[in-house]
């Protein structure tokens, strides 16, 4: 399972490096249609944290949970 | 606070705000502008040709009526008006102007600013169009500078965000990047209230009052559980509000750290909040650890706000809007229509944050319990086994 998530996340970003190459793309990803991805990045950070936060919930409650058994 | 815990209103109404606040903040375009305007003398003609390229414009929509003027950058006057225009389409447009005998004045530059009118896009400004010298105006031409008011111009109907220049589509992080230090602030706030509430219940059972008890812990440490919640949920936040102003800074500013003072001010406050952690987890004894973070916490605050704001605002420069002498979001920057979503960005982000403060105390609170149950089992035992070697 590892092995596959690894492969998936390779395969990504070699699309991506290949996406950025094409002609039709402009040189600079984040800036082109008026740095709209650069908000889209905001928003995947703040997504990325608030599934952190979800994770440490979830451990403190495994802890909770092994010790109340 | 205590009582809302088990209620799923807020939680709903949190998330419908940010709901409306991402639909909203996202689907409703900016103003028309035109971000490039590249310019050429036709010499013997004395024209000045504005070549536009327009940003959400629709040129070819409005083809005929378009109007366009040249004016002065302060008050608009005195002006030129366009003498043709040609649109290719809907972005593109080249427009022609007579440049009038002279510039008014004793500067040698000016930088004039367009003004672009029609009645699908409304009237919108590009301020420094164009920069023009002295000896560019020759007095071959019989156009003058006109010093009448301009008037008629058309007012957009559309809901738009204001369109800036360098900032663009970036605008809408103002409901994820800003929006985040104030729910932040209002999180640490709240801690800070309820840091107050456990020295104050400290006081009431040193002098030896009954602290009364809900749900089964005394307010005391309930106040210091949701003063630790309340910290840990605002902390993320503010961790967040970091990084996202890195990425932002990167594409507006151009260096993911720029040495400004709010960004070095802001990383200070985020390090004296962290440093409340590794307070309370050096503290064994539950008593000890409450009282000392309580005081920790109320002390966090007090540098917060003048970390946060007073010194950026008293400093020399700032990249930061409303800090060092830059003007701060007035109303063309944060208008009307970014108000209608900036403010539930505010509450929403808020609200979403208090829920995962309450889940988090409730975790704490059950921890609690745990550990005092397992205490007063296991003292007996202890007792007994220590009674069984004694024997």
């Amino acid at each position: 399972m590892p092995r596959l998530i690894l492969t998936t996340i390779i395969f990504f970003i070699c699309k991506l490096a290949y996406a950025q190459q094409s002609p039709d793309v402009p040189a600079d990803f984040m800036r082109s249609l008026g740095k709209i991805y650069v908000v889209v990045g905001v928003i995947v950070i703040i997504f990325l944290g608030l599934v952190f936060y979800l994770w440490r919930l979830d451990r403190r409650l495994t802890k909770l949970e092994d010790q109340n058994h | 606070m205590d009582g809302l815990i088990r209620k799923s209103w807020w939680k709903w109404l949190g998330v419908a705000l940010l709901v409306y606040v991402f639909v909203a903040g996202m689907l409703i375009p900016l103003k028309p502008n035109v971000p490039l305007v590249s310019h050429a003398f036709d010499r013997p003609n004395n024209k000045l040709i504005l070549d536009l390229t327009g940003y959400n414009t629709q040129f070819t929509q409005q083809a005929e009526e378009t109007r366009a003027w040249l004016c002065f950058p302060d008050s608009l006057r005195p002006h030129i008006s366009s003498r043709s225009i040609s649109v290719t389409d809907d972005q593109q447009a080249r427009l022609t102007f007579d440049l009038p005998a002279s510039l008014p004045g004793d500067e040698d530059f000016v930088s004039l600013s367009l003004i672009v009118d029609g009645s699908v896009d409304g009237a919108y400004i590009r301020p420094d169009a164009v920069r023009l010298a002295r000896v560019d105006f020759e007095d071959v031409s019989d156009n003058q500078w006109n010093y009448d008011k301009i008037t008629g111009l058309n007012e957009l109907s559309r809901m738009t965000f204001p369109a800036r220049r360098i900032i663009e589509e970036t605008i809408r992080n103002t409901y994820f990047h800003v929006a985040l230090w104030l729910a932040m602030v209002i999180l640490f706030t709240a801690a800070m209230v309820y840091a107050v509430r456990y020295l104050q219940f400290q006081k009431r059972s040193e002098s030896g009052a009954v602290i009364p008890v809900k749900n089964g812990l005394d307010l005391r440490k309930r106040a210091d559980l949701w003063s630790l919640a309340l910290t840990e949920a605002g902390l993320l936040l503010g961790v967040l509000g970091l990084l996202t102003g890195f990425l932002w800074a990167k594409y507006t500013w151009g260096s993911y750290w720029s040495g400004d003072i709010k960004q070095y001010t802001t990383m200070v406050a985020l390090l004296i909040y962290s440093a409340y952690f590794v307070l309370r987890s050096s503290f064994k004894e539950p008593e000890q650890r409450g009282r000392t973070s309580a005081a920790y916490n109320i002390f966090a605050f007090v540098l917060l706000i003048p970390l946060i704001y007073i010194l950026p605002r008293l400093s020399e420069n700032s990249l930061h809007p409303g800090n060092g002498g830059n003007p701060a979001f007035g109303s063309q920057d944060l208008d009307g229509t970014m108000r209608m979503v900036f403010y539930p960005a505010v509450l929403g982000w808020t609200l979403l944050a208090c829920w995962m403060a309450s889940l988090r105390f409730r975790l704490s609170q059950m921890q609690t319990k745990i550990d005092e149950k397992w205490e007063e089992e296991e003292w007996p035992v202890a007792e007994e086994a220590k009674s069984n070697v004694i024997s």
